[in-house]
């Protein structure tokens, strides 16, 4: 294909976490490409691997956590090959991080405002109090805060206060890309909704890309041009986002649309899955989903498929992919 | 059908709960949360009721006021004795209480709390019914084998002597409804039992929790924060905010046909998992603070599109029922 280059490109990652009893593979030869301006949905239960993706980006690994292969291209940089001062460099500015429980992420011993100013410090050095400040006001605005609230502390600020501070701070060093690591879980409904669709605003706005991360579909399915569902440590299907809806190849993709109760359209039964995710310390061979497959026959005992693209970029890694056309 | 299916199997009216704040050991609270505020609702035999709404609105309040792990400030909650008759627990104590105790069970949100880990399975589930004293030793253990296979951990024999750390959080969860069943209650309060299950797991524990209260005609309040869920769980389902009911009718009016601009600003704020359906966002202004004290008026004033003079001076709405069992609560609709 001869489009531009992506501004992100991720191959084959793998990564691993060392524990007494073994290695836990939770990253296992994943793959992807976010293109400049867009946004990629990474979809999954708990252990699938997608916040281990987001740590690999970020190079923010756990003591125990190691890159065993593969590489992440930034704008044509493997981030991997990069010395710690580079990372330093990289990091907030060309990847920066929304993290999960915003509630923790906040120091609650600094006003919010001292606290971005930190991170505008560390990048760009040379900014007086006045630039900071003018500056941090800008990002509260842009983040639907009053630029006032930016002298108190964290414990003041509701769930989603803090949550838009979290995210003003990712945004303070204009990265090109952000990673939005469950933005949203922990909010009300009503919340989460503005944010989301803040979230989106500023994105076009600033011309960013962003990755998504969420167990929630119906979140992903909202904000994610591109949508890829996680499981076990490998991605399983990687599509546009109405094409993995309306043509889900893979089986686990399929259970897990079907999974998902809506409040919209016909109330129908809820499918469930046989058995539980595996144990990462013994991936099961083969497909790591066979054991709980429907469509599941001895090649996929042995043997691991590919990740393989099915036509118009919707890659799957399935030995017998449902049919393009069901239903 | 027997007479006793014309009467709710529980009712509550004017159930109130308010937590001081801020009181001590020898100063008397001078301000009260009103967590639970005059909530006035049935649930029918074998009907099932889900209670929606924000963090801090109440919902677990009124789960544990029903099944009385709260004693309310004031109010009452009927409920079906084994004789049909409708019976005010609202305020009961001692061996009365423990009677009331077989007919009412709660399933709660963390499965990792909720079970004490020095206990096996098998103590955990019998406990209701050694504290009843129903059963030989020999029976306990065929009823709590026959339950645990029926609500999928099979066989029976390789769980019964496990502890809680050995299984995953479905499976606990299975426990859970194990323990609340074993003594064939008629009702059951599950404060959002699923919440913390992945989705593939979720799943098979509501369809379980569904097909186990049909079978046994058990009754439930479902408390949950997601629509969608309650939606698929509930046969009607009331919306709470700070405190009051503002909306209840079933499901399928409710959810098309919403008249509280909180229910119509919630439902819109509900993502979809499809993309290709786009939504209508409402956007109410403001966020959801504690009900300290509150003011005499409608609660949603504050952040009401609708608010005028005449709610700023007047009581907090009514429940009103605009027809087929459609109540809800607000002077502008």
């Amino acid at each position: 294909m001869a489009e531009a280059t992506p501004i992100l490109s991720v191959q084959d990652l793998v990564m691993h976490y060392t524990t007494r009893k073994g290695d836990v593979s939770a990253v296992d030869g994943v793959s992807f490409d976010l293109e400049n301006g867009k946004s990629l949905g990474l979809v999954g239960e708990s252990g699938c691997g997608k916040t281990s993706i987001a740590f690999s980006l970020m190079k923010l690994l756990p003591d125990n956590a190691k890159i065993k292969g593969g590489s992440i291209y930034v704008g044509g940089t493997d981030i991997l090959q990069l010395s710690h001062d580079e990372l330093l460099k990289f990091r907030w500015q060309r990847i920066a991080m929304v993290f999960q429980a915003a509630m923790n992420a906040l120091n609650p011993v600094y006003t919010v405002g001292d606290q971005i100013i930190e991170a505008l410090d560390l990048h760009w050095g040379d900014l007086s109090r006045e630039q900071s400040r003018e500056r941090i006001g800008q990002l509260f605005e842009m983040v639907g805060l009053d630029p006032k609230l930016m002298d108190r502390y964290p414990h003041e600020f509701s769930g989603g206060m803090r949550q838009r501070a979290v995210i003003a701070m990712a945004l303070s060093c204009n990265p090109d890309i952000i990673i939005a690591d469950e933005p949203t879980t922990a909010l009300d409904v009503i919340v989460q909704d503005r944010i989301l669709r803040e979230l989106k605003k500023i994105q076009e706005k600033l011309g960013m890309s962003m990755i998504y991360i969420s167990h929630d579909i119906a979140v992903i399915a909202e904000v994610s041009d591109r949508i890829g569902v996680m499981y076990a440590g490998r991605m399983a299907e990687l599509a546009d986002g109405v094409d993995i809806f309306e043509h889900p190849l893979h089986p686990y993709t399929y259970a897990l649309m079907r999974a998902f109760p809506s409040i919209k359209g016909e109330k129908h039964e809820l499918v469930t899955l046989p058995g539980e995710p595996p144990d990462l310390l013994f991936p099961p061979p083969g497909c790591r989903f066979h054991p709980r497959c429907p469509r599941a026959t001895d090649v996929c005992k042995q043997e691991q498929p590919p990740f393989a693209d099915n036509g118009r970029g919707h890659f799957v890694a399935c030995w017998h992919p449902m049919e393009a056309n069901h239903e | 059908m027997s007479n006793n299916n014309d009467k709710p199997l529980l009712r509550v009216q004017g159930l109130k709960k308010y937590f001081p704040v801020g009181g001590g050991f020898l100063r008397q609270a001078r301000s009260f949360i009103h967590a639970v505020d005059d909530l006035e609702f049935d649930i029918p035999m074998g009907g099932s009721l889900g209670l929606v709404g924000e963090s801090g609105c109440g919902k677990t309040t009124t789960g544990k006021l029903l099944v009385r792990l709260h004693e309310p400030t004031d109010g009452q909650i009927f409920i079906q004795n084994e004789q049909g008759e409708l019976e005010d627990i609202a305020h009961r104590k001692g061996e009365s209480m423990k009677t009331f105790r077989r007919r009412v069970q709660m399933i709660f949100q963390d499965p990792y709390e909720s079970l004490n880990p020095r206990r096996t399975i098998y103590d955990t589930v019998a406990e209701p019914l050694v504290v009843q004293g129903i059963g030989t030793i020999v029976e306990r253990e065929e009823r709590v084998a026959a339950l645990l296979e029926r609500v999928g951990l099979t066989p029976a024999t390789s769980f019964m002597f496990r502890f809680p750390h050995e299984l995953s959080g479905g499976q606990r969860q299975r426990v859970a409804i194990a323990r609340a069943l074993i003594i064939d209650p008629v009702f059951i309060a599950a404060d959002e039992p699923t919440s913390m299950l992945d989705v593939s797991i979720r799943t098979g524990v509501m369809n379980l929790m569904m097909e186990l209260a049909g079978e046994m005609g058990v009754s439930y309040l479902y408390i949950t924060h997601d629509l969608a869920v309650a939606r698929y769980m509930c046969e009607r389902i009331a919306v709470m905010y700070l405190g009051k009911m503002v909306e209840r009718a079933s499901t399928e009016e409710l959810l098309a046909n919403p008249l509280h601009p909180y229910t119509r600003a919630l439902i819109s704020a509900v993502p979809v998992p499809d993309p290709r359906i786009s939504r209508q966002a409402i956007d109410i202004k403001g966020g959801v603070s504690a009900p300290i004290d509150p003011p005499p008026i409608c609660r949603f004033f504050a952040r009401c599109p609708l608010g005028d003079d005449f709610c700023e001076n007047n009581p907090h709405p009514p429940m009103e029922d605009k027809g087929g069992g459609h109540y809800v609560a607000c002077y502008k609709v």
